[in-house]
């Protein structure tokens, strides 16, 4: 009864919380699950020079608690049944999803979101609720841009009623 | 020259026992790594080779040098088992665990446990790690199989958004309501299909058609009453949309 | 115990009530007093003190505060009285001086806090490294979490006792499967004395859930305070904070999690038989209980996706579904080991070697367990009839009925034969809870967790009660959370039994009571031959 492996190849079973990976096709940069990682084996990295953000997992640091599935909005992240993780660098065991940052249409500089999250906010508003042509204006404002345009947009609001 | 029968000293540098417990049961009949010639030893004296396990405390961490200077010089290998000897675990910054390096930066490979006190070999990340995840890097130590896992960087350009508009918003909303129903495992995989569902009808009368018919196929009757949940909350959601848009007309009209 | 105590002392008390049958006053004149309120409430039979939380309340009382919690088994009832310790004199009166089982929890307070008993009879350092300088405490409010001061490393051990010899143990051993300290004065082969220094699991886990963490995060940390009962850890956390958040949670999940803490308790109490074996130089026995033992393991990796840290547990529910073919699963499963269990047991019951190595060694009277608040199957073994799943009821045992096995001869063997009588009844408790658990959610919906209020909970681990408290901050952060494990308490009896045998029982004696280390973490240095009898 004692089992033949590793000579013999062997799967975990299907309910196992394995290796996690990301899904580069899928994923969006929201960081949902930078948030909510325990030991902080998932860290979102923002280069503001170059204008890209790196989603760093590292499955060295993993608990395999799968709280990144469970918060994705995407559903890219997701713990396989994988578990064969020993390797003698630590290198192997990184995964870096890198993507561009959203630029401000106002001030050129890059903003606090990635452009993949503005595709992803404005596949999912649906139809009829907001004004669209509206939010896709304000979108990707930079967060010092946004201020002032509200501040602009609520003065000029408060004038017309007086 | 890879080695042949290591002998182990287990080490615990302020593990929760978790990995100590797996390291233990390779030892038992289903496991039973004395198949690799694997053999462990009461004094790091007698050892080849230290299975670290633990974030590496403040309080272990002179001990655990004493225990790795008595070693013989020579092969001296150091295999980290578990998360927290790989890189700190869940507990790497806290104020109890001996670090040399920056506690609050965002460095990858993430830092932390063995390696900030010695040369590891081989590390075992797992949390705890399955017996035969031990066992696989003790193979891999003595050459018998091949290393699996290899850095990943990508720079897709391409994004792949599976539903938009009114679906996509809907899924997002039913993704929170199926976690409290039935859990994010099953309960995922059910919405997947339910989302198929929506994606192929045309009316939710229609859909509460075809809820039914794939109730009759599904067995399970957690997944039935998962199943029932989802569409009532979807039916939930379109009507809220609908009143949702129904105010809007009029106040637009209102205002017009 | 509530109703005679605030008849006697309630004049001078304010009171809070946190929920049904759980009360918490606050003793903010006459400190003088407070020693009284405890002798007095520890010569009740029944009651015994639970646990005990240094707090920094200093940004909204403007002061320390140090809680002792309480509990009467026999009522099931839970109270607290509060101390305020100013910042410019942190002094309070000693519980320790006349109560042996306050010892570590003072020490503790003093390490972390800078809070100090009057009279502390043992006032070294017990939980921070050897090398921890004198002045910081890091649970204050103004220690950040990732910092990690470094001062002389300065071992803290007793002096011999005169005539004796030492004999050290670990902290890396083989007879220890983690890491602690154990200084035996014998005389010849006769143990005297022993000094004892632990905590080197420390991990500050504490103060990472205040600084880094959500409350949902802390569930997961809770979870890996023990390897082996981290399951009940988690569950007492979230019970802790459901209480004070007044969070219903459903009752699919109830029973769940019940299911869940029987698993847990299976694999961890056939982990120590298979020890106790190993330890008596059984090995057959050893290997063919853990035999047994990897069928648990199995199975907890297909209900839960890890064989160890099942992940289960959140505020509010859990976070898995026992499917149809999940539970049918545990029945197969059940079954199997039922079976092989028995057969085991014979087996290992029937070694005279075995038997009359455990008789008679390691002898923890009901009178010295009574004044250490021994729990769990060392109290049991000690004719203790006190249970936290019938005395404080939680998840679904109310709903669920079980026997709980008491010996009276407080040896080896009686420690051993109520873990295999609970093994028995963990099995039939499974059953119960799959017959009876109901249909409906897993997880309670519920906007956020409130400021400023307290939960205290506890949950039957395999080795007693793991104690819980938890005061919740603005923002989804717990401000305070404080964990008591089963062996905080029973580790403190092991001089009392070790004391009068030999080195060769040591092992045996010590694993007896199924340390946990890394749970307590908090090890003193123990002192059998200097303690005078409490007064």
């Amino acid at each position: 009864m004692t089992k033949s492996y590793p000579f013999e190849p062997e799967e975990a079973p299907p309910e196992y919380r394995g290796l996690p990976r990301i899904n580069p096709l899928l994923c969006i940069g929201c960081g949902a699950c930078t948030n909510v990682c325990p030991p902080n084996a998932v860290i979102r990295i923002d280069d503001c020079s170059s204008g890209t953000r790196r989603i760093v997992l590292d499955v060295g640091r993993c608990i395999r608690c799968a709280r990144c599935e469970e918060s994705c909005p995407t559903g890219a992240i997701r713990l396989t049944r994988e578990f064969e993780a020993a390797t003698d660098d630590r290198n192997d065991h990184v995964e870096v999803v890198e993507m561009k940052l959203a630029k401000c249409r106002n001030c050129g500089s890059f903003t606090d979101y990635t452009e993949r999250q503005v595709h992803k906010v404005l596949s999912i508003i649906p139809p009829g609720i907001l004004d669209f042509e509206r939010i896709r204006d304000k979108l990707p404002l930079c967060s010092e841009c946004k201020r002032s345009l509200t501040i602009i947009n609520a003065s000029r609001v408060g004038g017309e009623w007086r | 020259m890879k080695p042949r029968s290591l002998w182990v000293f287990h080490l615990n540098t302020g593990a929760c026992n978790g990995c100590d417990i797996e390291i233990l049961d390779v030892l038992t009949p289903y496991h039973d790594i004395e198949r690799l010639g694997v053999k462990l030893v009461p004094t790091p004296r007698h050892a080849h080779a230290l299975l670290v396990t633990g974030p590496l405390t403040r309080q272990a961490y002179y001990s655990a040098r004493k225990a790795y200077s008595a070693m013989p010089s020579k092969p001296r290998i150091v295999i980290a088992i578990g998360t927290c000897a790989c890189s700190g675990g869940i507990f790497y910054n806290s104020y109890a665990i001996r670090r040399e390096s920056d506690r609050l930066s965002l460095e990858y490979p993430r830092k932390g446990g063995t390696s900030e006190f010695l040369p590891v070999d081989i590390y075992v990340p797992g949390c705890p790690p399955r017996p035969e995840e031990i066992l696989y890097g003790i193979a891999l130590l003595r050459g018998l199989v091949k290393k699996k896992m290899g850095g990943e960087h990508y720079t897709v350009k391409e994004l792949v958004l599976p539903r938009s508009q009114f679906n996509a918003w809907v899924e997002l909303l039913l993704r929170a309501k199926i976690r409290r129903e039935i859990g994010y495992f099953d309960g995922y995989a059910l919405l997947k299909d339910f989302m198929e569902l929506v994606e192929k009808s045309n009316s939710p009368e229609e859909l509460g058609k075809m809820v039914e018919l794939m109730k009759k196929r599904i067995k399970d009757s957690r997944l039935r009453y998962g199943l029932e949940m989802l569409y009532k909350h979807y039916i939930g959601v379109v009507r809220m949309y609908e009143s949702i848009l129904a105010e809007k007309k009029v106040v637009l009209g209102v205002s017009k | 115990m509530i109703g005679e105590f605030e008849r006697t002392f309630g004049a001078v008390l304010e009171k809070k009530t946190l929920g049904k049958k759980k009360v918490l006053y606050a003793l903010r004149v006459r400190q003088e007093d407070f020693p009284k309120m405890v002798r007095f409430l520890l010569s009740m039979p029944t009651v015994r003190l639970f646990t005990m939380v240094g707090t920094d309340e200093r940004p909204f009382e403007d002061a320390f505060s140090v809680t002792y919690w309480f509990a009467d088994w026999r009522e099931g009832e839970i109270l607290g009285i509060r101390l305020y310790v100013p910042e410019d004199n942190p002094e309070y009166p000693s519980v320790a001086s006349f109560h042996k089982g306050a010892l570590w929890f003072e020490r503790e307070v003093k390490d972390l806090l800078g809070l100090y008993a009057k009279g502390l009879p043992d006032p070294r350092r017990l939980i921070l490294s050897d090398d921890w300088p004198e002045d910081e405490f890091p649970l204050r409010e103004d220690f950040e979490y990732y910092s990690s001061p470094l001062s002389e490393r300065k071992p803290q051990y007793l002096p011999k006792i005169e005539g004796t010899s030492v004999h050290a143990i670990g902290p890396y051993h083989i007879a220890l499967d983690e890491p602690a300290h154990f200084r035996l004065f014998v005389r010849g082969e006769e143990i005297v004395g022993v000094d004892y220094r632990g905590f080197y699991s420390h991990r500050g886990i504490e103060k990472l859930a205040r600084g880094r963490m959500n409350y949902n995060q802390v569930c997961f940390i809770a979870e890996r305070v023990c390897g082996i009962c981290g399951f009940c850890h988690s569950t007492a956390y979230a019970q802790a904070v459901e209480e004070a958040a007044k969070i219903e949670v459903p009752d699919r999940a109830r029973y769940i999690r019940t299911i869940l803490l029987e698993v847990e308790r299976l694999h961890s109490h056939l982990l120590w038989i298979g020890v106790a074996a190993h330890l008596t130089g059984f090995d057959t026995a050893f290997m063919r209980v853990w035999e047994v033992r990897e069928k648990v393991m199995q199975l907890a990796e297909r209900l839960t996706g890890n064989r160890k840290t099942y992940g289960l547990v959140v505020v509010g529910g859990v976070r898995r579904d026992l499917l149809d073919y999940r539970v049918s699963m545990i029945e197969k499963f059940l079954k199997e080991i039922k079976k092989e269990f028995d057969r085991v047991v014979d087996f290992l019951l029937s070694a005279r070697s075995f038997v009359e190595r455990c008789r008679g060694v390691g002898v923890l009277t009901k009178e010295l367990a009574r004044e250490w608040d021994a729990n769990g199957p060392v109290a049991r073994a000690s004719g203790i009839d006190y249970d936290v799943r019938r005395d404080f009821p939680y998840a679904a045992y109310p709903e669920l009925s079980f026997d709980i096995p008491v010996y009276t001869e407080g040896d080896v063997l009686a420690r051993a034969m109520v873990r295999i009588d609970e093994v028995r009844e963990s099995l039939s408790l499974i059953e119960q809870a799959i017959d009876a658990m109901p249909s409906g959610p897993i997880m309670a919906g519920f906007n956020e967790i409130p400021g400023g209020v307290e939960g205290i909970s506890a949950v039957e681990a395999p080795r007693g009660e793991n104690v819980h408290y938890v005061m919740t901050e603005d923002s989804n952060v717990i401000y305070r959370w404080r964990i008591k494990a089963a062996t905080y308490n029973n580790l403190q009896t092991a001089p009392d039994m070790l004391r009068g045998y030999t080195i060769a029982d040591a092992p045996l004696i010590i694993a007896s009571i199924d340390p946990c280390y890394s749970c307590t973490e908090r090890i003193q240095v123990m002192d059998v031959g200097r303690w005078e009898p409490c007064p």
